[in-house]
């Protein structure tokens, strides 16, 4: 079990906040403590996501109708983080991360309780979400499909075929987070298959688009809240390996295998 | 007058879906106007376009939000093309998602080979876990989709063109999982012909039809769990198994039932190797194939070696 508290219940806007980013601090030690392992972890897109995710998970926790996806499975650890922190899986994923015999594989694990859909297979996390939006719609339910996806997997092709089905069937109820870091596996995203006029593109699928920080916790809260009658895409600027300094904005940090005593010195160093 | 495969897949899931809301029925274009589904069941019914990775996705999505959803496109388009929604989705996740394929095998005829599926048992075999039935007839095809919707497992089911066949006899308690003896039963056959699908079937039909020392059984379910429940039954026949499949040879019923029986003799009739690169009916491009009557009757010979069968 964990130590942080709650947050689902009503409590003041503020309070509410500053819990948020306590328990993102606590989520990016355990990230830091997955990067330590024997395996190493995605920490750059991991640290990037996880302000996103907790703030997602924040507010629908306890909403059954709704499925929240991270399709950008390589930053399970950033999941792994989340779903312990709000006590959905009891066991701390940083204890066995990457070992023979764990289910907290590298990749998200559908054998482990709300992980619906195992991701890493860049692209499928998108349709999976639309599908059980389509489902909560035919069912006159008022459940989303939450997606977190990254800018690099945009490169995927499936993701723009799951947009053409989502405006052409009106799939109103879906959420697209996506984490714009910048980086992906070899390098910049824009160095290897830029991704230009994001806002347009999804504008031109059917979206309504907003822009936000994706470390900004308010922000990330506000944008949440918003109500709209068509798919909204949030695109959310990110920083690689947000937090830790020695690694921010720097797409090496992709992954990392980082001694105990460097993890050590990352966690104190957190704000 | 009866229906084609896949004109019965249409008709019987619309029916089916009256008396159950959980069915869904997804197009990727390829349904053809005038949708039995469509009409009867307009809100549950998607034709989701030329999209069959996200379409199979999407299903899995519905599948987790309690829906049973029917996927139809053609064989190449499903088992190939979307292989890697198929392993995820419904091997390893095991979502509730019915794939229907038509077109399997060489069915397209003149369509040419993009529109032929020669591999598809092979791949979706190799994903474990999903049900693998190739129907022959209007009766087994409307049998294997009642029994799918009635299951929690991934199905695929592998269907042909136009075709238009009468099912075998088949008692009505009978599930489509158990095999079918043409004709009176009878053990230690000199030869058991196996039957994978249509033609395969329709060609056994006129063997057992002239030849008293074989014994034909039909298959309509060819997944790995259902192939190793008939090896008893299978043994009861014969020793010596001739396996005749619209299919490539590699990853073909006959090879998992070699290594299931290894202390018997297990021969395919299959498609072969050669590319199928000219046009014709379904027949035609068969016979480029090497598939009939003809040669298998000369395997049958070659098998039987002196005496003959």
């Amino acid at each position: 079990m964990n130590n942080i508290d709650t947050v689902y219940e009503p409590i003041p806007h503020s309070e509410h906040l500053n819990n948020l980013v306590a328990i993102t601090k606590e989520a990016r030690k355990l990230i830091i403590d997955m990067a330590a392992s024997e395996t190493g972890c995605h920490i750059g897109g991991s640290l990037s996501v996880i302000d996103l995710l907790i703030g997602v998970y924040s507010k629908y926790v306890k909403d059954e109708n709704t499925v929240i996806v991270l399709s950008k499975g390589h930053t399970a650890a950033a999941l792994y983080a989340t779903l312990y922190l709000y006590d959905l899986i009891e066991d701390n994923p940083a204890e066995s991360y990457g070992e023979k015999g764990s289910l907290f594989t590298g990749h998200p694990n559908h054998k482990l309780p709300h992980i619906p859909f195992s991701t890493g297979s860049l692209g499928h996390g998108i349709p999976y979400a639309a599908g059980w939006a389509l489902g909560q719609k035919i069912k006159n339910l008022d459940g989303l499909g939450i997606v977190l996806g990254g800018d690099g997997e945009l490169q995927e092709g499936l993701c723009w075929e799951t947009a053409q089905i989502i405006q052409a069937k009106a799939i109103s109820n879906f959420i697209y987070i996506v984490d714009c870091n910048g980086g992906q596996n070899d390098g910049y995203v824009s160095d290897i298959s830029p991704l230009h006029n994001l806002r347009q593109r999804f504008e031109s699928f059917g979206f309504q688009v907003e822009e936000i920080d994706g470390h900004n916790m308010e922000q990330i809260l506000a944008a949440l809240e918003l109500n709209h009658d068509k798919p909204l895409a949030l695109l959310a600027t990110t920083i690689k390996g947000k937090g830790v300094e020695a690694i921010e904005g720097n797409p090496d940090a992709h992954y990392a295998k980082i001694p105990e005593r460097v993890a050590s010195k990352w966690k104190r160093s957190l704000v | 007058m009866s229906k084609s495969g896949r004109e019965s897949y249409k008709d019987e899931l619309a029916k089916l879906a009256f008396n159950n809301e959980r069915i869904i029925c997804i197009e990727a274009d390829l349904g053809g106007k005038n949708h039995p589904f469509e009409q009867s069941h307009p809100n549950r019914f998607f034709n989701l376009g030329i999209a069959e990775l996200a379409s199979i996705d999407i299903a899995a999505g519905l599948a987790e939000a309690g829906f049973i959803p029917f996927f139809s496109t053609f064989a190449s388009f499903a088992a190939v093309r979307a292989a890697e929604s198929i392993k995820l989705a419904m091997g390893y996740m095991e979502k509730n998602i019915k794939i229907v394929a038509a077109y399997g095998g060489v069915s397209g005829g003149w369509f040419g080979t993009t529109h032929h599926c020669l591999e598809d048992i092979a791949i979706i075999q190799s994903f474990q876990n999903i049900r693998i039935a190739c129907p022959h007839g209007e009766l087994e095809t409307r049998r294997v989709i009642q029994e799918a919707a009635e299951s929690q497992e991934p199905y695929y089911i592998r269907l042909a063109r136009n075709a238009v066949y009468d099912s075998l006899d088949r008692a009505e308690e009978s599930s489509c999982k158990d095999i079918l003896i043409e004709g009176a039963v009878f053990t230690n056959a000199k030869l058991c012909l196996i039957s994978i699908g249509e033609e395969a079937t329709e060609l056994c039909k006129s063997i057992a039809q002239v030849n008293d020392s074989v014994v034909h059984a039909h298959l309509c379910y060819v997944d790995l769990a259902s192939l190793k429940s008939y090896i008893g039954d299978l043994q009861q026949l014969s020793d010596t198994f001739l396996v005749v499949e619209e299919h490539r040879a590699t990853g073909s019923s006959a090879s998992n039932l070699a290594l299931l029986m290894p202390e018997c003799k297990v021969y395919s009739h299959d498609c072969g190797e050669k590319w199928p690169i000219y046009g014709g009916t379904h027949k035609d491009v068969l016979d480029y194939l090497g598939f009939g009557l003809e040669p298998l009757q000369q395997q049958i010979h070659l098998i039987g070696g002196t005496d003959g069968f």
